[in-house]
C-alpha cells in the first residue's frame, strides 16, 4: 500500500450570503462608531490622564469589602436574588406548561399567554425596577419585584423552548391509560423537562446576582445602592472595595452553578 | 365485549382507514390482527379505546358506547383498557416504578399525583405487575438503562398496573430482535390466559401471528377480509388477506436468516 496523499473534493466557496453579511457587519459597526464619537486616539490620551476614578483602583479599600454595612448589603443581594428567583420559578413551571401545544390544548389562552410572556421579557430588568422603585418606593421589596418578573420572562421561555422538543410517546401512553390532563402533565411531561428547568433556574439566579448590582443604582436595594452612594460621594477607593468583592462573590456563585448545571443536564 | 357495528374512519384528508366493519371479539380472546403496512391496523386498536374517533357506525366496549362517551366517560373506558406501544412510550428520566404507577393514576387523587407519593396499595399493585413479567428487581432503576427487551416488560407492567380488562398492542414487538420478540409475545399470551385480558396485538410477521393467536382478523384496505382461528391460517390466507404473495419480509424466521 502507497501512502500517496488523499485528493478532497474541491472546497466549496462561501456563499454570497456569508460574505455580504460579513462585510455588511464591519460597515455597520464603523458607521455606528463615527456617528457616537469614538475614536482609539481619544480613548488612550482619557485613559493616560490621572483621574481620580482610576487612582481609586490603586489605593482599593480592603476593608469596605468587609465592613459591617458592606456585610448587610451583600446579605441583601443574595436574599433578593433568592427570593426573586425562587418565585420567579414556581410561576414559571404552570405558566410554561400552559403556554405549550402539549401543555394547553386552548388556542387562544395560550397565544395570550405566549404574547403576555414576550411583553414581559421585552421590558429591562433595570426599567422594571424603576418603575417599581415608583410604585412601592425605595428599598429591596421593588429590587425584588423586579427580579421576579425578570425572572419569569427567562424561565418561562427557555422551559416552553425546551417543551416544544420533548417526546410525545409517554403523553400518548398517559392519555391512553385514562390519566386526566394534570395527571398527565405531572407525570410524562415534568419528568422529561425537569433537568433543563432546572439548570434554567440557576442560570437564572446567576442573572439576577449580576442584575441586583445594577438594580440599586435606581434606589432598588442591595449591593447596588451601596456602591451608588459612594459613587455620588466620589468615594472611588471604597467604591472599587465593593466592586471587587461583588465580584468574587459571583464568580464563585457562577463556578458553583455551572459545576451542578453539568451534573443536570 | 368488544362490538363493532358499521363502523368506519375516515381521516381529514379522506383516507377510509376502516369500512363498515362488523366485528365481535369476546371476554378473554386473544386477537392477532395482521395486513399490510397501511391497511387499518392500528385505527382498529385506536378506535378501541377512543384515540380514534370513529366518523360513523357504532363501537361497543364492555358497555361503553364509544363514540358517544364524555370527556370523563372516556377516561374511564380509558382506565379499563391497557395499552402497549411499538416504541414503548416510557418516560426515560424516571424510574421503572415510576413508569408503571401511570397505569394508576385514573385511580389515584391529583393531589397524590402531583407530590409523586402514591398510596401503599398501588405501589403494590405496580409491585405485582413487574413481578409478573419478571423486572421486580429493577423497579427502582431509571427506564433508560433497561434493554429494549425489558422495556417493554415494563411497558406490559405499566398495561397491567390498570387491571384492565383489556389490553391493546400495537406492533409491540416490532423494535425487537427474534429471541426477545418471542418473550414478550409468550408474557402477552400468559397473561391474557392467567387474568381472562381480553388480548389484541398487531403484528407485522405471519409466523409470529400463527404461533400466539387464538383468532386471526386479516385487513385489506381498512376492510376484514378474513376471520379465524390462528390454527386455520395458513400461507394460502395471508396471499389472500396481503393480495400478493409471500416474501421473507414477512416472517421473522426467514427474515433472520437473511
Ligand atoms: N392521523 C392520520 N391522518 C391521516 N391519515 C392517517 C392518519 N393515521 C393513519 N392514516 C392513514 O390511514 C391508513 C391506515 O393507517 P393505519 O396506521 O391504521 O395502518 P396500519 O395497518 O397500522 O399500518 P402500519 O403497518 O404501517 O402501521 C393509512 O393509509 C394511513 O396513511
Ligand atoms: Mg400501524
Amino acid at each position: 500500500m502507497s501512502d500517496s496523499p488523499l485528493r478532497l473534493p474541491p472546497k466549496p466557496k462561501p456563499s454570497p450570503w456569508t460574505v455580504g453579511l460579513s462585510l455588511g457587519m464591519v460597515v455597520f459597526t464603523v458607521v455606528c462608531a463615527r456617528t457616537v464619537g469614538f475614536s482609539f486616539s481619544g480613548l488612550v490620551e482619557d485613559l493616560g490622564r490621572t483621574n481620580p476614578v482610576a487612582q481609586g483602583l490603586v489605593d482599593i479599600s480592603w476593608g469596605e469589602m468587609f465592613s459591617e454595612r458592606s456585610r448587610r448589603a451583600f446579605l441583601e443581594t443574595l436574599q433578593m436574588a433568592v427570593i426573586g428567583t425562587t418565585a420567579g420559578a414556581v410561576v414559571s413551571l404552570p405558566i410554561a406548561l400552559w403556554s405549550t401545544e402539549v401543555g394547553n390544548p386552548y388556542l387562544i389562552p395560550r397565544v395570550l399567554l405566549r404574547s403576555f410572556n414576550n411583553v414581559v421579557r421585552a421590558i429591562p430588568d433595570l426599567l422594571w425596577a424603576g418603575l417599581f422603585v415608583l410604585g412601592v418606593g425605595i428599598g429591596a421589596l421593588p429590587g425584588v419585584l423586579a427580579l421576579f418578573f425578570f425572572s419569569m420572562a427567562v424561565i418561562v421561555k427557555l422551559t416552553a423552548d425546551t417543551l416544544d422538543g420533548i417526546d410525545m410517546g409517554p403523553i400518548e401512553a398517559a392519555k391512553a391509560s385514562g390519566a386526566s390532563h394534570t395527571q398527565m402533565l405531572r407525570t410524562a411531561v415534568v419528568p422529561q423537562i425537569l433537568p433543563a428547568y432546572s439548570s434554567y433556574v440557576l442560570y437564572d439566579f446567576e442573572l439576577n446576582l449580576r442584575a441586583s448590582a445594577v438594580l440599586g443604582l435606581v434606589g432598588a436595594g442591595g449591593i447596588g445602592q451601596r456602591i451608588d452612594f459612594f459613587r455620588g460621594r466620589g468615594d472611588w477607593s471604597k467604591l472599587w472595595g465593593l466592586v471587587l468583592m461583588f465580584f468574587l462573590v459571583v464568580v464563585v456563585v457562577e463556578w458553583l452553578s455551572v459545576k451542578i448545571r453539568r451534573r443536570l443536564v | 365485549m368488544i362490538r363493532f357495528d358499521k363502523a368506519s374512519v375516515t381521516y381529514p384528508g379522506g383516507v377510509v382507514a376502516m369500512k363498515d366493519l362488523d366485528l365481535e371479539i369476546g371476554d378473554g380472546e386473544f386477537v392477532v390482527i395482521v395486513g399490510l403496512s397501511g391497511a387499518g391496523k392500528s385505527t382498529l386498536i385506536r378506535a378501541i379505546n377512543g384515540l380514534v374517533p370513529l366518523t360513523s357506525g357504532g363501537l361497543d366496549v364492555n358497555g361503553h358506547d364509544v363514540p358517544n362517551l364524555s370527556a370523563k366517560g372516556r377516561r374511564q373506558l380509558r382506565a379499563e383498557v391497557g395499552m402497549i406501544f411499538q416504541g414503548f412510550n416510557l418516560v426515560d428520566r424516571t424510574t421503572v416504578l415510576n413508569n408503571v404507577l401511570m397505569g394508576r393514576l385514573p385511580r389515584v387523587p391529583l393531589w397524590r399525583t402531583l407530590i409523586g407519593k402514591y398510596p401503599d396499595e398501588d405501589i403494590q399493585i405496580a409491585a405485582k405487575a413487574l413481578d409478573r413479567v419478571e423486572i421486580l428487581d429493577r423497579a427502582y432503576v431509571r427506564a433508560t438503562n433497561l434493554s429494549g427487551g425489558q422495556r417493554q416488560r415494563v411497558g406490559i407492567a405499566r398495561a397491567l398496573a390498570q387491571e384492565p380488562k383489556i389490553v391493546l398492542a400495537d406492533e409491540p414487538v416490532a423494535s425487537l430482535d427474534p429471541p426477545t420478540s418471542h418473550v414478550v409475545m409468550k408474557y402477552l399470551q400468559q397473561i391474557s390466559r392467567d387474568l381472562g385480558i381480553t388480548t389484541i396485538v398487531n403484528l407485522h410477521f405471519l409466523d409470529l401471528a400463527t404461533a400466539y393467536a387464538d383468532r386471526i382478523i386479516g385487513l385489506r384496505n381498512g376492510e376484514l377480509v378474513f376471520d379465524g382461528p390462528g390454527s386455520e391460517a395458513d400461507e394460502h390466507t395471508f396471499r389472500d388477506i396481503y393480495g400478493r404473495s409471500l416474501t421473507a419480509d414477512d416472517t421473522m424466521a426467514k427474515q433472520a436468516a437473511l
